[in-house]
């Protein structure tokens, strides 16, 4: 068998394959390593910045769920300026393509973060969280209308020269809408999707377990919904697809492959299997491999055609 | 540029993918006991897997094990299970966890048999400090007292001096929950029940403080006394460990405590299982109770916030 070409060309960056790390679920990096060695990823995705440091919600933040988990972190992280100061010179330095997520209360809140992250910071891209389900006012009212996203997509976009991937919420009526948005804003790439709200309550309590009522939903259930959403949007727009939600086997990225993803990102999969990122990639090449196929991207949007 | 042929750079770099040395701290343990512990109704389980964990664990760590039925792949339930190590024995490259029936993980995981191999990350956390010398108390709340028996051993090999306290709801419990490997330590055990049913009736605390007014004279002093050479390591309900701290605090005495929280990637990197401690300069913080605790130092943690 021939090998597979597995590199893939996002948004301007080149990936040495198309497996990444969800934001929020890989921490800054370095703490998966001895599960998973960093330089064998396609990319990391780092957990979401805001302007200030956040100490996030109470806890309990997680809960599992038939086969998923709600999560409501509510986007604690040290803050931009121990992000530059702290953490930034030691994520640079990882083997892999670092890619950082912003969140933010406001257009001035993501204006700012992506003024202090430039191609000269060692990052490949900035994620643009309009989505965070967790904190109030958390960036998902960007998130849900059209309008203010292609402006806070344009905003960030006029201030880095970083390429711009917007990561969008399910939490819409049309995600095509949302996805032509940021399109027209200027995003280079488009991640889909981030968690769907949720919630649980306990029946001894009978008071929702969450501390923050709320919650993300994430892993295998959302699986269709986001794989539903990658088929959808990648009909209506030219921009490149990170496809996650659900990953947790190889064939699960096939599928996100077929839809139309041009890479995949694995959030909650590596809590149930640290090693998932190496296995996956594995099992995408000896896929394409078995079928003759001489790069991973012939396998983009491959179940669109009739 | 110089970025760009970085990037450059680094996508040259040939595929490692699964290489040796990577992936240590997952592994596939080999179940070699599980059996129930004590009392049926108890719903007590003692597990002994055969692995590298036992080379490099220490008391107070541990280990989260998947727990999802081996005969059918799925993905309910999800999450692995945080299990403190109760034993560890380099020399047979064994760890024993004993846990309680809680919910439908620990079901699930009741179920593995002898022969089977369970997936395993770990050994995980900060573990206990074991002090060079002096005397070490170990004060437990119910199943709290799992995680102490591997420290008691630890602390007993490196010739300190240790004493438990431990609390249960009654007699049964105790017994089940491994009273006789206790006294086979032959260390002195201060036991209280909530019914009476063994040792004394009321809280384990209460037994704290008595012992703690033998050695230093009465307690809520102004001044806190000095503990001397005397350590604590408490787990157990929150409550109890609050109580401890405080009573430590009172006495001059260190504590050491063990958190439990609900965690996603058990490794620092979800941020889902935080507690709420006080730094040195008295500002509130938040640590990942799976990568820089279980166990913390009793007066650092700020017991009234629910986070
Ligand atoms: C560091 C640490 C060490 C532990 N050591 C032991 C031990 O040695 N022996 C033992 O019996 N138990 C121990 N526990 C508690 C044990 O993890 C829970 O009892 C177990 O996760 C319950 O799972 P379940 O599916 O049976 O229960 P369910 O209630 O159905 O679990 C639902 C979810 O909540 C989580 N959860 C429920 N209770 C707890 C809890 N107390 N702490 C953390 N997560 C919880 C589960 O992991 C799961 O994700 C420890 C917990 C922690 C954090
Ligand atoms: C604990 C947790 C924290 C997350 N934090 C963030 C975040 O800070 N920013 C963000 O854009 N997405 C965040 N996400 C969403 C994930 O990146 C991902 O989009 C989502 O979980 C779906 O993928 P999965 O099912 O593979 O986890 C978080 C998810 C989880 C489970
Ligand atoms: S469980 Fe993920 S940070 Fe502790």
């Amino acid at each position: 068998m021939c090998p597979v070409d597995l590199t893939t060309h996002i948004a301007g960056i080149t990936l040495r394959n198309p497996v990444l790390t969800g934001s929020g679920t890989y921490g800054f990096g370095e703490e998966y390593a001895a599960y998973c060695p960093v330089d064998a990823l396609g990319g990391i995705t780092l957990k979401g910045l805001t302007p200030e440091p956040r100490l996030g919600n109470e806890v309990p933040r997680l809960v599992e769920t038939p086969a998923g988990l709600l999560n409501a972190v509510g986007l604690e992280n040290p803050g931009l300026e121990e992000f530059l100061r702290s953490y930034l010179p030691k994520v640079r330095k990882l083997p892999t393509a670092v890619i950082a997520n912003i969140s933010g209360f406001s257009l001035e809140d993501y204006v700012q973060m992506a003024r202090a992250l430039q191609r000269d910071s060692g990052l490949a891209a900035l994620e643009v969280n309009i989505s965070c389900p967790n904190v109030k006012h958390g960036g998902m009212h960007f998130g849900t209308d059209p309008k203010s996203a292609e402006e806070v997509i344009g905003a960030v976009k006029a201030v880095t020269d970083l390429p711009i991937i917007a990561k969008l919420s399910p939490n819409v009526t049309d995600i095509v809408e949302m996805a032509r948005a940021v399109q027209s804003g200027g995003a280079d790439a488009l991640s889909l999707i981030n968690t769907l709200l949720g919630m649980s309550i306990d029946l001894d309590q009978q008071r929702p377990v969450l501390a923050n009522t709320f919650g993300g939903l994430s892993g295998p259930a959302i699986r269709p919904v986001a794989v539903r959403m990658v088929w959808q949007v990648s009909q209506a727009v030219d921009l490149p697809i990170i496809g996650m939600g659900g990953i947790t086997r190889w064939q699960d990225a096939v599928e996100f492959f077929l839809a139309g993803a041009s890479a995949i990102s694995i959030g909650t999969g590596n809590f149930v299997n640290p090693q998932a990122p190496l296995e996956i990639l594995q099992g995408i090449e000896d896929y394409c491999a078995k079928r003759g196929m001489a790069s991973v991207h012939e396998l983009v949007g491959l179940a669109h055609v009739s | 540029m110089g970025v760009c042929a970085l990037f450059e750079h680094r996508t040259s770099i040939i595929e490692p993918r699964i290489r040796e040395g990577a992936g240590e701290m997952l592994t596939e343990g080999l179940v070699v006991v599980h059996e129930c512990l004590g009392e049926k109704e108890q719903r007590l389980r003692r597990l002994v897997i055969k692995g590298p964990i036992a080379k490099t664990a220490k008391p107070g760590q541990f280990v989260a094990v998947q727990v999802q039925d081996s005969s059918i792949s799925s993905f309910d339930p999800l999450l692995r299970r945080p299990i403190s190590l109760a034993q560890i024995s380099p020399d047979q490259d064994e760890i024993t966890l004993l846990y309680r029936i809680q919910g439908r993980g620990t079901e699930i995981l009741a179920r593995a048999c002898c022969g089977e191999r369970l997936s395993i990350m770990g050994p995980l956390g900060q573990g206990f400090s074991v002090p060079k010398e002096g005397e070490l108390w170990l004060i437990a709340g119910g199943i709290g007292i799992f995680p102490l028996y591997a420290l008691a051993q630890d602390a007993l090999a490196r010739g300190l001096t240790v004493r438990l306290f431990w609390g249960g709801e009654h007699q049964r419990f105790l017994e089940s929950a491994g009273l006789l490997q206790w006294q086979a330590l032959g260390i002195p055990l201060h036991l209280s029940t909530l019914d009476g049913s063994f040792g004394l009736k009321g809280l384990v605390t209460e037994q704290v403080e008595e012992q703690l007014s033998l050695l230093f004279g009465q307690t809520k002093q102004e001044q806190p006394l000095s503990g001397g050479s005397i350590r604590i390591a408490t787990c157990g309900p929150k409550k109890m460990m609050q109580a401890v701290t405080e009573l430590g605090r009172n006495f001059g005495v260190p504590v050491e405590v063990s958190l439990e929280e609900r965690m996603g990637c058990a490794v620092g990197a979800c941020l889902g299982c935080v507690c709420t401690l006080r730094d040195e300069a008295g500002t509130l913080i938040h640590k990942k109770v799976c990568q820089d605790g279980p166990v913390f130092r009793g007066e650092e943690v700020v017991w009234d916030v629910s986070c």
